[in-house]
């Protein structure tokens, strides 16, 4: 009963991002706001539950099932935008590359720098 | 169905009257999930193989085995797919429990998001323009590093075509991991919480799957990371691309 608890919370914050997404024309997700509200609600209540934290882990641990059939869909359009393909795959390939480059080197100078390297692994 | 018809062809049209129903997608997507699972333990988890990819080519060649379109599968699995509203909302939790290392990073993280998630985008654009990319699939290849529910919403402002779109995503998000995991071991970074926000900010959910293989930690980040990237292109993207 627990689980299906904690499913209803995070089923309801969900909705609740829809409706602020709808109601206010935010161009971002539901989820992705409901994310954000049920972050700003633990940090309010200081603390998460027994229910919420097993529905969360149980979801977390299947992302990865829900992902799958987005990317196999990559399998059946390739017949589409034919002669765009060397574009398409080079400017993603190298584009990816040169930005997660610069994430890693920008956050990491910055983390050492900012926060100071003693509780940088803490 | 028609009796007329013998048991071997009623056998041999099973998967398409199944498909009617989401229950043989949900059945598929499970099974190429363990099978997927089976084979990356097998092959001794390679770093440069995401385990989602074997997971997506079982998946489609399932699909084609089966006899049954792309469409009629995708139909079925969106019923899975319900549960990605709620399995983003979940990412809250880890994000609170973290939140003291998100506070002791606060600094670096407003500082490299703008900056990092800015040139996600630009880098592949000028690329695509340089090798003479199509208006339309510049604007499909721009919310690349966005999570797919904030990137359809997106290219629905700014004209992207959703297969190509989708793609991208895809693309972006398989090759980020793999990027990250080869640029780590290359620049010698060993701190989790800069790997999880490079995950999340390039890879979005597809590097947040990732990350939460490594530690709780570097998923906390990476679910930062895709949210707060999701949440700056969505407003930024729009507004570039009127100007």
């Amino acid at each position: 009963m627990s689980i299906l608890r904690g499913f209803l919370i995070l089923v309801l914050f969900f909705l609740l991002g829809e409706s602020l997404r709808l109601v206010f024309e935010v161009p971002v997700s539901g989820g992705i706001l409901g994310l954000m509200l049920l972050t700003l609600y633990l940090m309010v209540t200081g603390g998460v539950g027994h229910s919420v934290a097993s529905a969360s882990q149980a979801l977390i641990s299947v992302l990865i099932l829900l992902i799958m059939p987005g990317l196999t869909e990559i399998f059946f359009i390739s017949g589409k935008f034919s002669g765009q393909w060397l574009a398409v795959i080079v400017s993603l390939l190298v584009g990816t590359f040169l930005s997660v480059v610069t994430t890693l080197v920008l956050l990491n100078a910055l983390a050492r720098k900012l926060s100071g390297g003693a509780n940088s692994h803490g | 169905m028609d009796s007329s018809f013998t048991s071997w062809e009623r056998l041999l049209t099973l998967p398409q009257v199944l498909a009617g129903t989401p229950m043989l997608a949900i059945a598929m997507t499970i099974l190429a999930f363990f099978a997927a699972d089976r084979l990356y333990i097998a092959i001794g988890r390679p770093v440069w193989l995401p385990p989602v990819v074997p997971a997506a080519t079982i998946l489609a060649g399932m699909i084609v085995l089966l006899g049954l379109d792309a469409d009629s599968y995708r139909e079925g699995a969106d019923w899975l797919m319900l549960l990605l509203g709620p399995a983003t909302v979940a990412l809250g939790v880890p994000l609170y429990q973290n939140i003291h290392h998100i506070r002791a990073m606060l600094w670096p993280i407003v500082i490299t998001l703008p900056i990092a998630a800015s040139l996600a985008v630009a880098y592949t654009l000028v690329i695509a323009w340089a090798l003479g990319a199509s208006p339309t699939v510049m604007v499909s290849l721009a919310p690349k590093s966005v999570t797919a529910a904030i990137a359809l919403g997106i290219g629905d402002t700014i004209g992207s075509s959703v297969p190509l779109l989708m793609a991208a995503l895809l693309i972006t998000g398989v090759f980020s991991t793999l990027c990250v995991e080869v640029a780590v071991r290359l620049l010698k970074i060993t701190d989790e919480r800069v790997i999880g926000f490079a995950l999340g900010l390039n890879g979005h959910a597809i590097g947040t799957v990732r990350a939460f293989e490594i530690s709780t930690t570097a998923g906390a980040f990476s679910s930062l990371g895709m949210s707060l990237t999701g949440l700056f292109t969505a407003l930024f993207l729009p507004i570039m691309f009127r100007l």
